[in-house]
């Protein structure tokens, strides 16, 4: 990356993070999307009682809420470019238009890793408290967060770029995401699922799912960064 | 006002943009050189935005080419957008950013040295210094208008593009307007899209009409018979859409 495109980046990804702390709107519509649909999971498995042993299904849980949650993120972030005509605006600078992917997906990225980290522990107190613990290190649990984010940022920013651009862009938006998504889901739920049990046998099929995720994220982002180009001067 | 010298500063030959099987351009062709003023005058439909973006590389075109400051839209396309500006009827400001923060950004994207000079300089020279703390979400139009003119100027373009710059404007915003486009009149080449027929011709050298996306009428300042453009103008209007 040259100096300029360096300026570009840091400019855009710092332009994304004073408007979002000026405005609040993609971290409190996440945050309290994801809080509401674990009381909704609270409720529907009021029924099941002290039988079940929530870390079976609590992995699943986790990742159906955090992959709507990214989607209403997604869809804030591309919306403020497109008022009073900005993204035209940033389209008229001598920008390498990848610049653009890379500072929206970091962006994309941290607000997503930030929402993540402050409801995991909700849903730990909701779903945990007077039952066992995790049952593998909390790093494990992490590791899983960062490398799902990732993928899901890299591919929900060139996702949220196409559907900006159409009528009905929220449905567009998850029409796109969801099945792409369907992959990495999988290998998240099945890594926070080893992370959540612990073990020896947990530990190998951890590293496995992570292999998934790992490979998921780097042939995705990449696609997302060569067809970028493409996708936002369509 | 400068006297045009004879290098093209826009060439557009052959020129064609098509949505799916609707030419919004077909076969325009027309020059203007370096310090002209081109008004542009049309219909709605006539292909005056489509123009305008495949000027300023927002849209590329089908067939045929076009040039600003001798580069080709297409080709070079990344070094013509340092050397172009874009005054719409759009603020292209980010509402939330505040003045000062809104003219850091695009001074960032343009690699413009010295930032933070440059925008003092700018944000006075558009007599907004007093709000430069302020968001723009509220600035009232005029004060929009007149931020969006320091934001196209901030990396010194040679071609300004304006489109409908006075939409919308109070009488005492299009008299800011019209005395910020005077004081940078000399050192720059402007295309202006425009309905308003007085604007256009008090301010240009050429003045072209579009109707369905094709030339019906391009004319020097001094060759042109305002009687007989008049009614050519109003001929088109009604021929809408194309």
């Amino acid at each position: 990356m040259g100096s300029l495109s360096w300026r570009q980046f840091k400019a855009i990804l710092r332009k994304d993070i004073v408007m979002e702390l000026r405005t609040r709107e993609m971290l409190t519509s996440m945050g309290l999307y994801a809080i509401l649909t674990m009381v909704v999971y609270q409720i529907a498995l009021v029924e099941a009682g002290e039988g079940l042993d929530v870390r079976l299904v609590m992995p699943g849980l986790i990742w159906v809420a955090f992959i709507f949650m990214s989607m209403l993120g997604l869809n804030r972030s591309f919306v403020h470019e497109k008022d009073q005509g900005c993204l035209d605006a940033l389209l008229l600078a001598p920008i390498d238009r990848p610049v653009i992917f890379l500072a929206k997906f970091a962006g994309n990225l941290l607000f997503l890793l930030v929402v993540e980290a402050l409801t995991l522990p909700v849903f730990a107190f909701l779903f945990l408290q007077g039952r066992a613990g995790f049952g593998g290190p909390l790093w494990m649990v992490a590791l899983v967060l960062v490398g799902a984010s990732i993928g899901i940022s890299g591919i929900g920013t060139l996702l949220a770029t196409i559907s900006v651009n159409t009528t009905g862009k929220d449905i567009m938006l998850a029409v796109l995401f969801v099945p792409l998504q369907y992959p990495l889901l999988r290998a998240a739920v099945g890594a926070t699922f080893a992370a959540v049990i612990g073990g020896p046998d947990a530990t190998a099929s951890f590293w496995n799912w992570m292999g998934w995720i790992a490979g998921f994220d780097i042939i995705m982002v990449l696609a997302a960064f060569g067809l970028y180009e493409f996708v936002i001067e369509a | 006002m400068p006297e045009p010298v004879d290098q093209p500063a826009v060439e557009v030959r052959d020129l064609t943009r098509a949505f799916g099987v609707r030419k919004a351009l077909d076969g325009v062709s027309f020059s203007v050189p370096e310090g002209a003023f081109l008004s542009v005058f049309g219909p709605n439909g006539a292909g005056k935005t489509t123009l305008l973006k495949v000027l300023t590389t927002l849209v590329a075109p089908s067939s045929g080419s076009a040039r600003v400051c001798g580069l080709d839209v297409v080709e070079g396309a990344v070094e013509l957008r340092s050397r172009i500006g874009l005054i719409s009827h759009n603020p292209l400001l980010y509402p939330d950013l505040t003045a000062e923060e809104n003219l850091l950004f695009f001074a960032e994207m343009y690699g413009v040295e010295r930032p933070e000079e440059r925008v003092r300089e700018l944000l006075e020279a558009v007599e907004l210094d007093h709000r430069r703390l302020d968001t723009t979400r509220t600035f009232s139009r005029g004060m929009l208008q007149r931020l969006s003119i320091a934001r196209a100027l901030l990396h010194r373009p040679d071609v300004l593009f304006l489109d409908e710059p006075y939409s919308g404007l109070d009488p005492h915003a299009m008299d800011i307007l019209d005395s910020l486009v005077a004081s940078i009149r000399q050192h720059h080449t402007f295309v202006m899209v425009s309905h308003d027929l007085e604007k256009g011709l008090e301010l240009c050298t050429h003045a072209l009409i579009l109707a369905q996306g094709r030339v019906v009428l391009f004319e020097k300042r001094e060759d042109i018979d305002e009687r007989a453009f008049r009614a050519t103008y109003r001929s088109v209007v009604g021929m809408g859409v194309s």
